[in-house]
């Protein structure tokens, strides 16, 4: 509970804008700081979350705004960020027949470690750690879609980097792999860095102190998981309703955020100071409902900044 | 029926929606565009100048071309057309779906096949549209008929389609994978190619089978029109009539058509037209792989808690920066070493190598030892162009290799610089290269071992490989590197690439010939084991250096643009160049300061010092020179009777100087009062006469001057003219090289002294070149009996004979030669002096000079008639053909002076010079032998064809046939020198190798003859009026003599020969002043020389009336028979012996010039023989010339064993052209 992490902010992003050559604009004026220790960074697909990693992650620039890490100009000094960055992407392939022990000890050249004694050392250690080392002298092209993504946090470990960007870590993972993977992130989590984006709430909720919510482009919250929960309870409201004809009766009146189907009903989501209506019960706020309120509230607000 | 539609509707729509095909359209179009409407395009145009360039032939040769290269197109439409349905997985959800195989399948073949033929048509659009081009050649182009276009196309182009298409249709359908069809359409071509090379290598002359066997039809066009003349290439259709070179053309397309059924009636019966069958098969081993995996992923699981990671140490010094090099270059080259593709451009590799190798020793028809330079050009020659793929895909794979695995993601953001990341793509492609070219060598060297040659030139492996080839491959690797960095497609970049590897040749021949502009070329060279790259080394060394920087520039403009991040927009790459820039510019102006400096030392070079002019610019000067100055063509102007020269030779410097002194006589009637010179190579200078002189008028560049003397030079008079000669060789030249000179092995001749008058030589002969220039056809020569033209020999025209005197010098090291009798040896000033004479002996007006460090072979050959010094001059490495060339010669000698007269001179030497020029030529006593074609002759197998014994025979032939008895200039009188020398070295050859050998090599000649009226560019003459053709002078002549000499005797020959020569030989060189015998000035006018009429009534004085025919067949007409066998059977009779039935078919024709025929009345002898023995051994059991007088005729021939083969004319001694069919198989009843 509380404020979280209490460290002194690492990364700092201001006023991050960018608008792609087909007119997207990915990210308006998006600013953020970021400690030492997990962030989430929520939104659903297409908010402009990949492109605000891609960009800490020095593959992509702004048309405006700054990023520095630790006092590192991240847009300028690339090299200097590269050097302790771990970065998993979203979407990633492998070469070809290159076993994973013969590619992760490739990245530990590339990552600077120099000692062959520390490479194997560090490459065997996260092998062990991510569950690999049965299969280390398999073709990474031969990999399962869990034992691809493990082997990705993996390289992400390398070189213990100051900076991990892991983007959409656990789309496509089953419930065990996700579970170990969280673990794993958690581990090293606690004293870097580490900006987690995903579209998966519990995600965010299971790991990370601080969060920050993104749509179209836009930063609509910033805080911790618990601050932002305290705020909407006792105001959020469920009902059940049975057919779609009420389900659109109730839409028409009251600010929606979510439904769920349970059991072939909709379970309906209000955010209301008092209740809202007859049929409608008080319930623990989730982080899911920070969420879609906040996307709701956001497309509710006319299109003008 | 209706789904049928459905599917072939769909395959057209959506072809004929995408561009490519339209592409494909436009390609076909423009190749058959160009290769009408340009004379430089393919080998139509380029060929020879009376073929119609709209005609069925050259039609037919274009499509075949085409429908060669265009496989890759029918691979790419029929491949993917049913593979789009594998590649999207649309599939599972079509054959879900009650479709029948028959319109599945048939929708996409008809479909595919509909377009291809479309695509191709092209071919029959741009060939109609050459035709209207304003710049084509019209006198190439006859009227346009839609049959011309259309045949071909039908009969060639779409038959291609129907059975290439099904093929890959098939291939494509039945496994399902992209890659095994394009591996099988390489397949396709490389085989292709290579079984052409190992056939054409066997030298075999069979056109039936290998015709019909031929899937592409390059083998089968040459077996049908091998022989055709012009006329018929103009006319005649390739068609289905069994007559037509004896149904070739019908089998090869039905045997092909049956295949192309076939291959759809595979896929017929083999295609599962059920989702399992279709996954099971494609997808199973991927499958069991993932299982696998699985079953591992199952065992137990570690502990939840997750262990502390070791703490490392990063650095990023230096070293760093290499490990990151070695790492990622270790781990690109194992991406490619672990790919199947490499190694089996590998495999390849070493399968041409082997093949080709094996070749290596077989130039045209003689067998040499593989020296290095000729096992180079055959396991290079091929590789070079893998080099160049390999460059090209792999600079591609390597580029895009992070993005198309979705790797890049990681990869970019790895604290890891652009330019090690750059550096090790291009480091891991010079690898591979190396290894290809690692390969090649080992190939050559193992071929070498092979076959027995074991004198291993690492050393120039080495150069060739590694310091010639390899420079260029990196400067063409970075260039493809490049291309793919600002393209944004790798299919693009592809495409640029081949285009620029295209474009070049086809910029050069139409003129564009400046290394400077052509991308990564370097100027033509030849390597010689006499000069090794001798002259050739510093432009090939500057233009490499200038190539080599500018794609090093590229490459650093490449490290700038690539691509990094997920931004690949030209703005956010433009950004990122801009700030690497810094780093990075330093090292892009140090490699355009090489580049310009380079090119600019280059273009000093090639075109300050030297004058820069293209093949056009010196055809323009060949055509200007005759413009003006053929005017004087028949000028009287005083004979060339006395050469004293006195020439300094220095070989280092590519240079000669020296001062001539000729005498000239005016053996004419009348005054003369202007002398005109011809300096064709611009190396005369400061001409002086012996009396007062003025220069009347000179042209550019002193081709040509008229100097009048103020006292005409009266009848009988001499006068004596002196000049400077030489040649300064300065820096280097853009290519074209004089071959004459060299650091070793300096060969030139009298054309670099001044001529008397216009030099018919210097016109050109190429007609199309000729109406290019606006010159009118080349001009007849002169008849038999023209009174002007009768009293100049053939050769030199500007004197009789002369008498010849030099000193000449060179380096210390090399020893120089030219004709006469050594005087004198002698140093001074550090060089070596040698003086020659041939003292009073006349000789023709037509020396040389050779300098090179030489060994010597010598030997005295005591002849009745004297002692002969025979020596051969060599380089120390070629020591193989000495004895032959020894024996050739007194072998020669001795036929030569029992036969015809007595050796005029007492020594006879041959002299090696370097491969630059090909060709071994005879001036009096003196023949210069290239390296290129004997020194290293190699005779294995008995049937061998020993060339250089041969060669050394004919030209030993000349110091009878050309330094005894010389022609007048008219026509026929070429064959007086070359056809008497064939004929001269035949019998030398036969009387050491044997008649059946000598049939053998006869073959080939008349293949060679055959063939060379079938490329005539002007019109064929008869042998006894031969003008320029050496198919006849050579090939025909030696045939027709030899046979000859065969139907009335040998001996009847040589005495006829004899009378001949001991009539007219040395004509007009006792009646003129020269050096030594100022006496016979009175009597110095000409009198003509001896024609070809002469000789043919020397021969008719010795030839039996049945025979006269023959002589005038073989001199006066062009006659062809067409002799078949056409049934043989044998019977044995009670007495044991066997009664052969043999009916044959004799025909006789007459061609005119063009190749029209008509038919001849038979009365001719004609050999009819019954053979028996093993095949190609076969021994006559019978053999008699019968007199034929009908078309048909059937003999009974009783022989005494068990005959196997009969026939007419089995020793093919008249010319026919199809002489395989002269022999049949005895059946036995």
């Amino acid at each position: 509970m509380g404020a979280s992490g209490g460290s002194s902010v690492a990364l700092t992003i201001s006023g991050l804008s960018k608008t792609y050559p087909n007119g997207v604009r990915a990210l308006k004026n998006v600013s953020l700081s970021i400690g030492n220790n997990m962030f989430g960074l929520l939104g659903p697909n297409g908010a402009g979350k990949s492109t605000l990693m891609r960009t800490v992650a020095t593959l992509q620039d702004p048309d405006s705004g700054s990023i520095t890490l630790d006092g590192i100009d991240v847009l300028r000094q690339k090299d200097q960020v590269r050097r302790v960055l771990g970065y998993l992407p979203q979407e990633f392939g492998v070469y070809p027949k290159i076993s994973a022990l013969d590619m992760l000890n490739h990245l530990a050249v590339m990552k600077g470690i120099n000692s062959s004694g520390e490479r194997k050392e560090v490459v065997e250690g996260l092998l062990q750690q991510t569950n690999l080392w049965d299969i280390r002298k398999k073709a990474l092209a031969t990999f399962s879609g869990g034992m691809k993504q493990r082997f990705g946090i993996a390289q992400a470990l390398i070189g213990n980097p100051r900076l991990i960007i892991v983007d959409e870590p656990t789309a496509g993972l089953d419930p065990t792999e996700r579970n170990r993977f969280l673990n794993l992130l958690s581990s090293v989590g606690s004293d870097r860095t580490v900006i987690l984006s995903t579209h998966i709430v519990d995600d965010v909720r299971q790991l990370c102190p601080r969060m920050a919510i993104i749509a179209a482009g836009e930063l609509l919250l910033e805080g911790s998981p618990n601050d932002t929960l305290g705020a909407l309870s006792g105001k959020i409201w469920s009902k059940v309703v049975a057919t779609d004809d009420e389900l659109r009766a109730v839409e028409t009146q009251l600010p929606v955020i979510s439904t769920h189907l349970v059991g072939g009903q909709h379970e309906l989501r209000v955010y209301a100071d008092a209740s809202p209506g007859s049929g409608f019960q008080p319930v623990d706020s989730s982080l899911e409902d920070v969420y879609f309120l906040n996307l709701s509230q956001q497309a509710q607000r006319p299109h003008a900044s | 029926m209706a789904l049928f539609w459905e599917f072939f509707t769909f395959e057209l729509k959506l072809r004929f929606k995408s561009l490519s095909t339209y592409v494909y359209f436009l390609l076909w179009s423009t190749f058959s565009f160009l290769c009408v409407a340009s004379e430089n395009f393919g080998s139509i145009g380029n060929g020879n100048g009376k073929i119609l360039l709209n005609a069925p032939f050259a039609n037919t040769y274009n499509d075949i071309t085409a429908a060669f290269f265009g496989i890759i197109i029918m691979a790419a439409i029929f491949g993917t057309s049913i593979l789009r349905d594998f590649q999207r997985d649309t599939y599972q959800i079509l054959f879900t779906k009650p479709i029948s195989k028959f319109a599945y399948l048939g929708g996409r073949w008809a479909g595919s096949f509909v377009t291809t033929v479309f695509a191709f048509s092209g071919l029959m659009l741009g060939a109609w549209l050459g035709t209207f081009a304003p710049w084509a050649d019209q006198t190439r182009i006859g009227p346009n008929h839609l049959w011309n276009f259309l045949q071909p196309f039908l009969f060639v182009v779409v038959i291609q389609i129907f059975f290439i298409g099904s093929a890959f249709f098939t291939v494509a359908a039945l496994t399902r994978k992209i890659f095994i069809v394009y591996i099988q359409g390489v397949a396709l071509f490389m085989i292709y190619v290579i079984g052409i090379t190992v056939f054409s290598a066997t030298r075999s002359l069979e056109r039936f089978w290998s015709g019909i066997l031929d899937p592409i039809g390059l083998l089968m066009l040459d077996g049908v029109s091998r022989y055709w003349t012009v006329i018929e290439k103009n006319s005649l259709f390739l068609t289905w009539s069994p007559e037509l070179a004896r149904g070739v053309f019908l089998y090869n397309r039905l045997l092909w058509i049956a295949l192309g059924l076939l291959a759809l009636g595979a896929v017929w019966v083999f295609f599962p037209m059920s989702i399992e069958a279709l996954t099971a098969r494609s997808q199973g081993r991927r499958a069991a792989k993932a299982k696998e995996l699985e079953l591992l992923e199952a065992q137990p699981v570690r502990s939840r808690v997750a262990a502390r990671l070791p703490m490392v140490h990063q650095a990023f010094g230096s070293a760093n920066t290499f490990a990151q090099y070695l790492s990622l270059t270790r781990l690109r080259l194992r991406n490619i070493l672990r790919d199947i593709p490499y190694w089996a451009i590998v495999a390849l590799l070493v399968a041409l190598g082997i093949n080709n190798g094996y070749f290596a020793g077989r130039i045209a028809e003689q067998n040499v030892w593989p020296v290095t330079y000729l096992m180079l050009q055959a396991v290079e020659g091929n590789a070079t162009l893998f080099l160049y793929i390999v460059a090209t895909l792999y600079a591609a794979e390597l580029l895009w290799r992070e993005r198309d695995t979705h790797f890049s993601g990681i990869h970019d953001a790895l604290p890891l610089r652009e330019s090690i990341d750059w550096l090790s793509r291009f480091s891991a492609i010079v690898i591979i290269e190396l290894i290809l070219l690692t390969v090649a060598m080992l190939t050559g060297i193992l071929m070498q071992t092979v076959l027995g040659y074991y004198h291993y030139e690492f050393l120039q492996y080495f150069k060739e490989l590694y310091v010639v080839t390899f420079p260029q491959i990196l400067t063409y690797t970075l260039l493809a590197l490049f291309i793919q960095t600002v393209v944004s497609n790798k299919f693009v970049g592809h495409g640029i690439l081949i285009g620029i590897f295209v474009l070049m040749p086809i910029l050069f021949s139409f003129g564009w010939e400046n290394t400077l502009y052509l991308v990564g070329q370097v100027p033509a060279f030849t390597y010689s084991d006499m000069n090794g790259y001798g002259h050739f080394v510093p432009a090939l060394f500057w233009s490499i250096v200038y190539w080599l920087a500018i794609a090093a520039a590229l490459g650093v403009v490449s490290v700038a643009l690539s691509r990094r991040g997920s931004e690949d927009s030209l703005g956010s790459r433009a950004r990122l160049a801009r700030q690497r820039a810094p780093r990075l510019a330093p090292l892009a102006a140090l490699f355009l300061v090489i580049a310009a400096t380079a090119g600019s030392w280059y273009f000093y070079n090639a075109h300050v010092l030297n004058e820069y002019l293209n093949a056009k610019a010196r055809r323009h000067i060949q055509a200007d020179y005759e413009h003006r100055f053929k005017q004087y063509e028949n000028l009287l102007q005083p004979k060339v009777t006395a050469v004293d020269a006195v020439i300094n030779i220095y070989p280092d410097r590519r240079s000669f100087d020296g001062k001539v002194r000729i005498t000239l006589q005016n053996k004419t009637g009348q005054p003369i009062a202007q002398i005109h010179l011809t300096d064709q190579k611009q190396s005369v200078s400061n001409v002086h006469f012996d009396r007062p002189f003025r220069l009347l008028t000179s042209a550019p560049r002193d081709l040509y001057s008229i100097y009048a003397l103020d006292q005409p030079l009266a009848p009988g008079e001499t006068l004596t003219l002196t000049s400077d000669v030489g040649h300064q060789s300065r820096g280097f030249r853009d290519g074209n090289e004089l071959p004459e000179l060299a650091y070793n092995g300096t060969f030139f001749d009298s054309d670099y002294f001044p001529y008397i008058g216009y030099n018919r030589n210097v016109e050109l002969d190429d007609p199309r070149r000729r109406r290019e220039e606006q010159l009118p056809s080349l001009e007849e020569m002169a008849h038999r009996g023209n009174p002007a033209y009768s009293l100049n020999n053939i050769f030199p025209i500007e004197s009789d004979w002369i008498t010849y005197h030099t000193v000449v010098s060179t380096s210390p090291d090399q020893v120089v030669l030219a004709p006469g009798y050594l005087q004198r040896q002698w140093q001074a000033g550090g060089r070596n002096f040698f003086e020659y004479s041939m003292g009073s002996t006349h000789v023709l007006d037509f020396v040389a000079y050779i300098s090179a460090r030489y060994q010597v072979r010598k030997e005295r050959y005591q002849t009745p008639q004297g002692d002969v010094a025979l020596e051969v001059y060599y380089d120390p490495a070629h020591t193989y053909d000495l004895d032959d060339m020894l024996a050739s010669s007194r072998a020669g000698l001795d036929y030569y002076q029992r036969v015809y007269s007595p050796y005029q001179f007492t020594q006879f030497r041959i002299l090696e010079f370097p491969r630059y020029r090909a060709f071994a030529q005879s001036f009096a006593n003196t023949v210069p032998y290239s390296e290129g074609m004997g020194f290293i002759g190699r005779v294995v197998k008995p049937t061998d064809i020993d060339f250089t014994y041969f060669v050394t025979a004919h030209e030993l032939g000349h110091q009878w046939w050309a330094h005894q008895l010389i022609g007048a200039d008219v026509e026929g009188s070429n064959m007086l020198s070359e056809s008497l020398a064939e004929y001269s070295a035949l019998q030398v050859m036969a009387h050491k190798y044997g008649r059946d050998l000598m049939h053998r090599y006869l073959r080939h000649e008349l293949d060679r003859y055959l063939r060379g009226r079938s490329g005539e560019v002007r019109h064929e003459p008869p042998l006894a009026l031969v003008q320029r053709e050496a198919y006849v002078w050579y090939q025909k002549g030696g045939q027709i003599l030899y046979t000859l000499a065969d139907y009335i005797g040998e001996d009847k020959l040589n005495l006829a020969l004899h009378n001949f020569l001991m009539e007219y030989r040395y004509a007009n060189a006792n009646n003129q002043v020269d050096a030594h015998d100022n006496t016979r000035a009175l009597a110095a006018t000409d009198l003509p020389y001896p024609d070809t009429r002469m000789l043919v009534d020397a021969i008719r004085a010795q030839t039996p009336p049945e025979l006269q025919y023959l002589v005038d067949d073989g001199f006066n007409r062009i006659v062809l028979y067409d002799n078949k066998a056409i049934s043989a059977t044998s019977q044995k009779t009670p007495d044991g012996k066997y009664k052969v039935t043999l009916e044959v078919q004799a025909r006789k024709l007459q061609a005119d010039g063009n190749g029209a025929e008509t038919p001849l009345p038979l009365a001719d002898y004609i050999e009819i023989g019954v053979f028996s023995g093993k095949k190609d051994e076969e021994k006559p059991l019978y053999l008699k010339k019968e007199k034929l007088t009908e078309e048909h005729k059937t003999f009974v021939i009783v022989v005494d064993q068990a005959p196997t083969l009969a026939g007419i004319d089995p020793y093919n001694k008249l010319i026919d052209r199809i002489a395989d069919d002269n022999m049949i198989d005895v059946t036995q009843r």
